[in-house]
């Protein structure tokens, strides 16, 4: 078995998550929301950028349904994508 | 944070499970490209096909070691112990982001490629998980 001398100032070590672990979706209830994203992701070559308003469908779905804490979308990191909807709700008042 | 969209990233995903766990799991994609500084969501699938209730716990990691530092979990299902009913099927998403400062740190200059790897274990009283990398 080989060692890694590892002699850069930041090593890694396995992290816990910063938020915490995902309570399990036992019942599916996100699961329409989940095959939407995943469905962009094989139509777009599965490149994540393009499929971000449908990841963050998926994660306002479960903070509805408490599988989820709720946090502000923008925090994590789809203020652009907010941005863009309070800018399409102003210009149609 | 700002995305670092020069920076295209693929991410790819393993999925293991300890002999002694008898659950399916597997990545649903084997592959996304990221930029570093945009979230991304991910999902894993889990499957109990037996006829009594298992609950596991899993551990990750991520190669290149070095890439480690700079993989940040957002949220996901590990470090938790999981339980799941007789031939349950479950989805198991990962939200992370790979920190830009990736992109400034000249070690990192010829990486376009992270694996991201879980591995299942049965949860057990007084278990330890083993965690790669040193103490």
């Amino acid at each position: 078995m080989s060692t890694a001398m590892n002699f850069s100032a930041k090593s890694f070590k396995p992290r816990p998550p910063d938020k915490g672990a995902f309570p399990l979706d036992h019942f599916g209830e996100c699961s329409a929301f989940k095959e939407r994203f995943m469905q962009c992701l094989r139509d777009s070559g599965f490149e994540s950028g393009a499929c971000r308003e449908r990841a963050m469908a998926y994660l306002q779905c479960r903070m509805d349904r408490q599988l989820m804490a709720n946090e502000p979308l923008e925090k994590l990191g789809f203020k652009d994508l907010m941005d863009e909807k309070s800018e399409a709700e102003r210009g149609k008042l | 944070m700002r995305p670092v969209r020069e920076r295209v990233l693929k991410v790819t995903f393993n999925a293991d499970v300890h002999a002694g766990l008898q659950w399916n799991f597997r990545p649903q994609q084997s592959e996304i490209y990221v930029v570093p500084g945009e979230t991304a969501l991910a999902f894993y699938k889990a499957k109990n096909p037996t006829d009594k209730p298992i609950i596991g716990i899993s551990t990750y990691n991520v190669v290149p070691f070095e890439a480690g530092q700079y993989f940040n979990k957002i949220q996901c299902f590990c470090f938790e112990e999981q339980w799941l009913n007789p031939h349950e099927e479950v989805d198991m998403p990962v939200f992370f982001y790979i920190d830009p400062e990736f992109a400034e740190d000249p070690k990192m200059a010829k990486v376009d490629s992270i694996t991201l790897s879980y591995t299942f274990f049965e949860a057990k009283e007084g278990q330890h998980l083993p965690l790669p990398g040193y103490q």
